[in-house]
């Protein structure tokens, strides 16, 4: 790295205020979108309810088998009699109101341990991807009329509660060119399919901005100011969490940053050489390649030096081109036929037939031929 | 860009999912792209918009103009001053906005490669704007014809 990129500051009319900051180094970390999805896989998991069967489901009949010789299955029967249940199979999975299959227990393992290698490898990963435009572009984001990526706002806006109000919060992200990603997410709302709509889960949406402040610096109202925003969610840049920064395990997520937050990213997550301050034994993942521009490494002098020139002609084979008649293309014919050239010079095609009558043999030919 | 990000990379973390992709099982599994800067709205790296640091963009405006959008390669950082748009207007004359596109396109090191789809995406749009020639009413024929041809005399 010759130089370390800068960030400007935006102020809270989203203009540049000025003052600049050298880029944290996370922003640095390999984007890794497989070891990203792995670990989001394994975290999501760890938000789920038990669910279960009840234990006595299709258990709660003295049904047993009438054995053989009845001509019915062995399956156990209802016992009894006076009423259509008598008789009637019963316990099977396969049975009308039989217990299930493998009834499900809320003993089942519901959560996953991630390590925590993984885990902050795929958050330095996830954070380094919030950098890259196109990334969130591809993410669905709008954020063409953002001024910088990534958007840091200047920490004054928010300080000594200066933002506690949703209005407020709402024309601070327009003004900083977010505003088509909220106009995104209003239009996005939709009625979930399925049954979830009876569990709380009525409505889909899409997220928005992330809003990552330092509450040290930033002081909390300003969650308040914009938990209302849909999809607007608000995290402290000590606790960032993967299912936000990567949300579906989809890396690109739009971030603003105050700048209190944004400064103390070095401090939370070090360096690739020096330890982090505040995560135990935490260096971040240095990149592999130096370089992934792999068209610039491709053509570099280095690897075109020890490259052997290609094999066979400089010329390409000529495919799916039409097909010239030679007898009517003149070109195609010499190419085709080396005496075309001589027998037109010589009109050999126009000369007439030399004599009508082939000679007769004479006598003394015939003689020889028949004296055997 | 930076060091730990390129083209090919972007590519490769998108190409199997991304919000401009559109995957259907008809028209034989062929996968399109919704990217505006995407010339022949073909999912490929070639034609990538947000993927390539130097893209090419053409639509159609509202009062039957062109308008084509090009990337600057020199701040990806800043997406609100990456792009440039020329509109020309509904009058333009159709040769012209190819020449200034093909020219946009090819000259200075920009795309040779994607000029053609590039004239050729102005082509059509040229051509879906102009209005629809109505279907001429259709020629009687037979009894009827004789039966308009015997009332008219």
């Amino acid at each position: 790295m010759a130089s370390r990129p800068t960030v400007t500051i935006a102020g809270a009319d989203g203009k540049p205020t000025g003052a600049t900051y050298p880029l944290p180094a996370v922003f640095a970390s390999p984007i890794r979108l497989d070891v990203v999805q792995q670990v989001h896989t394994g975290m999501a998991k760890n938000k789920r309810q038990p669910y279960a069967v009840s234990e006595k489901a299709g258990e709660q009949t003295s049904a047993e088998s009438w054995g053989t010789g009845r001509a019915v299955a062995r399956i156990p029967r209802v016992s009894g009699g006076g009423t259509h249940r008598a008789g009637q199979a019963a316990f099977g999975n396969q049975c009308r109101s039989g217990r299930m299959f493998a009834p499900t227990k809320v003993w089942r393992k519901w959560h996953q341990k991630v390590n925590v290698g993984q885990r902050r490898f795929a958050t330095a990963s996830a954070l380094a991807a919030s950098s890259v435009p196109a990334l969130l572009f591809a993410r669905g984001h709008r954020v063409a009329n953002v001024p910088e990526v990534p958007l840091v706002v200047d920490s004054k806006t928010f300080e000594n509660a200066a933002l506690t109000k949703t209005k407020a919060a709402v024309a601070l992200l327009q003004a900083v060119g977010a505003g088509s990603d909220l106009v995104k997410v209003q239009k996005s709302k939709k009625m979930r399919a399925g049954k979830g709509k009876l569990r709380n889960r009525r409505f889909r949406q899409r997220r928005g901005p992330l809003v990552v402040y330092n509450p040290e610096v930033d002081g909390k109202e300003l969650v308040r100011a914009f938990r209302n925003i849909p999809g607007v969610e608000t995290s402290p840049v000590f606790s960032l969490n993967l299912l936000q920064l990567a949300p579906g395990g989809h890396i690109g997520r739009f971030i603003v940053w105050t700048s209190s937050a944004f400064q103390a990213l070095d401090q939370v997550y070090g360096t690739t050489t020096s330890p982090s301050a505040l995560k135990k034994d935490f260096l971040l993942p240095s990149n592999v390649v130096a370089n992934a521009d792999l068209a610039r490494l491709i053509n570099s002098s280095e690897i075109q030096s020890v490259l052997r020139a290609p094999k066979g002609e400089a010329r390409t084979k000529r495919v799916n081109v039409q097909k010239k008649n030679p007898l009517r293309n003149k070109q195609v014919m010499l190419r085709l036929n080396p005496y075309a050239a001589a027998f037109s010079k010589e009109k050999l095609g126009q000369k007439a037939e030399e004599s009508a009558k082939p000679e007769r043999a004479s006598a003394a030919f015939l003689n020889t031929l028949y004296e055997a | 860009m930076a060091a730990n990000v390129s083209s090919d990379l972007i590519w490769q973390l998108t190409r199997t999912q991304n919000a401009f992709l559109v995957k259907r099982n008809s028209g034989g599994g062929s996968q399109f792209s919704r990217d505006p800067l995407n010339l022949e709205n073909q999912h490929s790296f070639k034609y990538a918009g947000y993927a390539n640091t130097k893209a090419v963009g053409v639509q159609p405006t509202e009062n039957g103009g062109v308008v084509v959008i090009t990337k600057k390669s020199s701040n990806p950082q800043q997406p609100a001053k990456n792009v440039v748009s020329v509109t020309y207007g509904p009058n333009a004359s159709t040769r012209k906005i190819y020449k200034g596109v093909a020219d946009k396109t090819a000259k200075n090191g920009y795309r040779a490669d994607i000029r053609e789809s590039a004239v050729a995406r102005v082509s059509a749009i040229r051509r879906s704007q102009k209005p629809a020639k109505e279907t001429p009413p259709q020629k009687l024929r037979g009894a009827q014809a004789k039966k308009a041809a015997g009332k008219s005399e």
